[in-house]
């Protein structure tokens, strides 16, 4: 298992490296990333300027739940950006060289392909953990809990990716069906936190976990409560397990269309 | 004459083949599910905690008026940015430019070709269940509405393929039109009116999205308010002030892109 972090963490830096060779883009991407996920940020505060407060979500909580979800879709997709890039491998025949690697499929797969614009979003959404703490003023408690619930972001973020994405395997050309797939699960991740009740909070929790990657992390820090924690850490444990099922079955059901290309 | 017959030819053939192919329809309704119907619930939730009104919209407006951004983005014509800057990458420019056909005009026709049958189908079948879920409004019921609405999303789409051009003619300066793309493209998002309605924006951004090229383009989303039938000559004329302006934008970098390509053959 250490053999196969050093071997992802090598491959990561090698990603980085060859990335960073592109000055100009490399600093652009991360920019022009960090510019474009203040969208959401000037959406929501205007929102609840005009609604007012929902379920006690301020705009400060906005701020919290982009810095959750944005930091952890940028750590996922700049370590682990290939996986998004498994329908082509799977529709182009790619997929057969990651087979023939002695070391962890999913894992070579997950480290073939560095996102630079992620690293915007980390930059981004760091700076709105920052923000956000300072606004609402967290105990060290807090800073604890944001810590540890950014690890369970992270975790549910792949998780989700992974499951998307292993539907590659069950399509010829699955590259609309898997970013489809996967916009359901990100989409309401950005939304309005105060706004998911009743049945749709139930749905958007353990159906698809979209509520787990910000909302109910900022719900946590407002209110730190040993019962959530569980919840929210149970719901991250399951769906990484599934999806780690989901690409294995996935696998199985692959077959070849390579043009030879082992070595590209 | 022959430019027309060109991009008849286009349109035709990709929505033959898009109507053969169902496959991105299916995504693009399910998309569009996702994204529209997760907010609509959410809005309508928001709207029952303030009495069905805010800023004196009800939630049937906010509504009917999100889901024309929504349709309106099916019909993808942002997505000429990357077509261009793909072409420049790639090197395929060099063999389109020595077509005896204008590249622009085929990279524009076949954006149009290419998102109108998902277009139409989607707002369609999403303007019959709106209407069948939450109501028509009475603003829809005007004299006037579907005539300007036809004008406003023709008007719309000009803009936006222009707007859109724009950027991707950067291609031919900058190696990475990205980050650009990304600026421009929540521009369009936020003061089109996607996920905050125009009702509510506040003051200083209503005006931003009135007189910007960037809200101009998505003034479909201001068909259903009840200003409309007193401001709709005036959104007219800015959507086609804006149109002519940035038309001559895009032909003047299409010029100054072409001077920097030296088509050898080969």
């Amino acid at each position: 298992m250490m053999k196969e972090i050093h071997f992802a963490l090598y491959a990561i830096k090698k990603n980085i490296q060859s990335s960073a060779e592109l000055r100009t883009s490399f600093l652009t991407n991360i920019v022009g990333m960090a510019i474009n996920n203040t969208a959401f940020i000037i959406i929501w505060v205007f929102f609840v300027k005009s609604v007012g407060v929902i379920n006690g979500w301020t705009a400060a909580d906005i701020i919290g739940l982009l810095g959750f979800g944005v930091l952890s879709y940028g750590i996922v997709f700049s370590a682990a950006a290939g996986i998004r890039k498994l329908a082509d491998y799977v529709a182009g025949g790619g997929f057969d060289r990651f087979m023939l690697s002695p070391k962890n499929l999913l894992m070579r797969v997950a480290t073939s392909s560095f996102n630079v614009s992620a690293l915007g979003d980390i930059v981004f959404g760091l700076a709105c953990l920052v923000i956000y703490g300072l606004l609402v003023q967290v105990s060290f408690a807090q800073i604890f809990s944001i810590a540890l619930l950014v690890l369970i972001s992270v975790v549910v973020f792949l998780a989700a990716a992974i499951a998307a994405y292993s539907a590659s395997f069950l399509f010829a050309d699955a590259n609309s069906v898997t970013s489809g797939l996967f916009e359901l699960f990100t989409t309401p991740s950005l939304f309005h936190g105060g706004a998911f009740q009743g049945a749709t909070r139930l749905v958007f929790t353990f159906l698809i976990p979209s509520l787990v990657v910000g909302a109910l992390p900022v719900e946590i820090v407002k209110n730190v409560s040993l019962e959530q924690f569980a919840v929210v850490g149970i719901v991250a444990v399951v769906w990484f397990f599934l999806s780690l099922k989901l690409f294995s079955w996935g696998v199985k059901k692959y077959e070849s269309t390579n043009f030879m290309t082992f070595g590209n | 004459m022959k430019a027309i017959r060109l991009g008849n030819k286009i349109v035709r053939t990709l929505v033959r083949d898009r109507m053969y192919y169902p496959d991105r329809l299916i995504v693009d309704t399910f998309g569009i599910i996702v994204r529209c119907g997760v907010l609509l619930v959410l809005y309508w939730y928001v709207f029952s905690l303030n009495d069905g009104m805010i800023n004196n919209t009800t939630y049937i407006v906010a509504a009917w008026s999100m889901f024309f951004y929504f349709a309106f983005s099916v019909f993808r014509l942002r997505d000429i940015s990357r077509a261009i800057m793909q072409d420049v990458q790639s090197g395929n420019v060099e063999i389109l430019f020595s077509k005896p056909v204008s590249y622009l005009s085929y990279r524009m026709w076949w954006q149009v070709g290419a998102g109108l049958y998902p277009f139409l189908v989607i707002s369609l079948v999403g303007t019959i269940a709106l209407a069948l879920i939450v109501g028509l409004p009475a603003t829809m019921s005007v004299g006037i509405f579907i005539p300007t609405v036809v004008l406003v999303v023709f008007l719309g789409t000009l803009l936006s393929l222009f707007l859109y051009a724009v950027v991707g003619l950067l291609a031919f300066w900058i190696e990475d039109i990205n980050p650009v793309f990304w600026i421009v493209d929540k521009t369009v998002m936020i003061l089109g009116g996607s996920y905050l309605p125009v009702a509510l924006f506040p003051d200083f951004m209503y005006k931003i999205a009135l007189w910007s090229p960037f809200g101009a383009s998505q003034f479909i989303t201001h068909t259903v308010y009840e200003t409309w039938a007193t401001e709709w000559v005036m959104k007219i004329g800015i959507q086609v002030f804006w149109v002519l302006v940035v038309a001559i934008i895009v032909s003047v970098l299409f010029a100054k892109a072409r001077e920097k390509v030296s088509v050898n053959g080969g």
